[in-house]
């Protein structure tokens, strides 16, 4: 996968030209404070944004499939029906879609509770859904715009966890956007530092710790060595 | 002899009897409010109409009067709501295919919404009192006046609602649509037509009890013109000879009807909406 430069003038520039590249299987975090441009970056590569100037290239047939931040399931819709929608929306026939229902949901652990409605769940479990509808596309490219955020902390690291067991699986990109600078380096191979007006990449930090990550990682110093860092150049680009 | 067998049996009938019992508790919970609420309404007229009115029963008759008059013209009365629910029916029908028409129209592009939004408005807003007469000359005095003021009454609150809830479609699930190549009809209907079902059903609630509204003035208008008369006809009769008994009568009858239709309305939708949306939550759930 290969990300060029890309503007956003929307007025404001949402986005200076940015240059990015991404390498097939990477996890890469985008943290930044808010308006910074990081939803917008991953708009563009999603395609749900056109990009003012540059463009946005990867290999040809890598399915996208995006994670919003809140789970935006169908309500009208049971648990199944949602973990279906993006299949029939790419016009999969009833075979394939039915193995991969019971695939994805199996993943996120919600297999029994398909004939439920999403007014039913809980928060934890509406985003586990969102994740298993997207899943369900097999995608090469798992873009997620924090999906987290709105979940309380304990949820919140138990569905890291998940996704970072999930990932391990089924092999695809990961493109995570959050403002929490701890979850973007328990999560990622890669950092990347946003900074707001104008939008722009400020840092980019490896995070060299291996996976699998497990909870205690969070204490170690070397986790807290690299979280510094994200933290301090969140900062410096912050003041400038 | 108390065998353990007999016991269980007991123990069965028991909580049985306790379903029963919840049962019926749950059915008073339910009804027992409105019901109060009547009982006193018939409390307070029937002291009213005994004390204060007592002498001019003309002005508030006794409630039980106006239950023997009803009694007595029970057949009459029954033809006449038969006509006026056939007018209200079918003007409240026409309504309901025209109203979503228009707002599926409406919603397809800003320009038709704009175009149209005002006249749909104007519709709403137009003296009907005023505009009925024109009406009249236009389609003669008979039942079909009667429907297309019906209709005019409550195509609004169905367009106006039908529309709201097909364009109050959340941001990321049409960017959901877009980004899977979801063409507009799939989107529309996979995605816009359902989310604007509680909305469509909100227009229908109200517009079901203004066709009865509407049935009734449409008569009022063409007045002993009609062949046949409805409970708006009936009830210029009734004010014509003060005959206040079947006045009440008559006005209870339309009130009944108009709520029917809201009754039968509002079960659809919780029959449509109840396993998913929050105005038909159940208690139980």
């Amino acid at each position: 996968m290969r990300g060029v430069s890309k503007v956003f003038p929307n007025g404001t520039a949402a986005l200076t030209p940015t240059d990015l590249r991404i390498g097939a299987g990477q996890f890469v975090s985008i943290v930044g404070p808010s308006g910074c441009g990081k939803s917008t970056l991953l708009r563009i590569i999603a395609g749900l944004v056109p990009a003012s100037t540059g463009e946005c290239s990867m290999p040809s047939g890598s399915r996208r499939a995006f994670v919003f931040q809140d789970a935006t399931l169908l309500p009208w819709r049971t648990v199944r029906k949602n973990a279906q929608l993006l299949l029939e929306l790419e016009g999969f026939d009833k075979h394939e879609r039915d193995a991969r229902i019971a695939e994805a949901l199996k993943l996120v652990s919600l297999d029994g509770f398909e004939k439920a409605y999403p007014r039913a769940l809980s928060g934890g479990m509406k985003m586990r859904l969102s994740l298993a509808r997207a899943l369900a596309l097999r995608p090469k490219v798992f873009l997620m715009d924090e999906p987290f955020s709105a979940l309380d902390e304990i949820t919140r690291e138990v569905l890291q966890d998940e996704l970072l067991r999930i990932w391990a699986l089924e092999n695809f990109t990961a493109l995570f956007v959050t403002h929490n600078l701890y979850e973007a380096v328990y999560l990622s191979s890669r950092v990347i530092v946003m900074s707001a007006r104008p939008g722009r990449v400020v840092a980019d930090i490896e995070v060299s710790l291996p996976y699998p990550r497990t909870p205690e990682l969070r204490q170690t110093p070397e986790f807290n060595e690299i979280s510094a860092k994200v933290s301090a150049a969140l900062r410096g680009g912050a003041v400038s | 002899m108390s065998t353990p067998a007999a016991t269980a049996d007991v123990a069965v009938s028991a909580a049985r009897s306790s379903g029963a019992l919840r049962r019926a508790g749950s059915f008073v919970k339910t009804f027992g409010p409105p019901v109060l609420v009547f009982m006193l309404f018939i409390g307070l007229w029937s002291l009213l109409a005994t004390t204060v009115y007592g002498d001019r029963n003309y002005l508030l008759p006794r409630p039980w009067d106006v239950a023997s008059a009803a009694w007595e013209s029970r057949g009459e009365l029954w033809a006449a709501t038969k006509i006026t629910f056939v007018e209200a029916a079918a003007g409240f029908g026409c309504a309901i295919v025209i109203g979503m028409a228009f707002a599926v129209l409406m919603s397809q592009a800003k320009v038709l919404e704009r175009s149209l939004y005002p006249y749909a408005v104007m519709l709403q807003t137009v003296p009907i009192v005023a505009v009925a007469p024109v009406i009249v000359l236009w389609f003669g005095y008979n039942q079909r006046s009667v429907i297309v003021i019906a209709f005019m009454i409550a195509v609004f609150p169905i367009l106006n609602n039908t529309l709201l809830g097909l364009l109050s479609t959340d941001r990321n699930h049409l960017d959901l649509f877009r980004m899977h190549d979801a063409g507009r009809f799939v989107q529309f209907l996979k995605l816009r037509l359902p989310n604007a079902i509680p909305n469509v059903f909100a227009g229908l609630r109200v517009s079901a009890g203004l066709s009865v509204i509407g049935a009734i003035v449409g008569e009022f208008i063409i007045g002993s013109g009609g062949s046949e008369g409805g409970l708006g006809v009936k009830v210029i009769y009734a004010q014509g000879k003060l005959d206040t008994n079947l006045l009440f009568a008559e006005v209870f009858a339309a009130t009944l009807l108009g709520f029917l239709f809201f009754v039968v309305v509002s079960y659809v939708g919780n029959l449509l909406l109840s396993s998913w949306h929050e105005s038909a939550l159940r208690q139980d759930v």
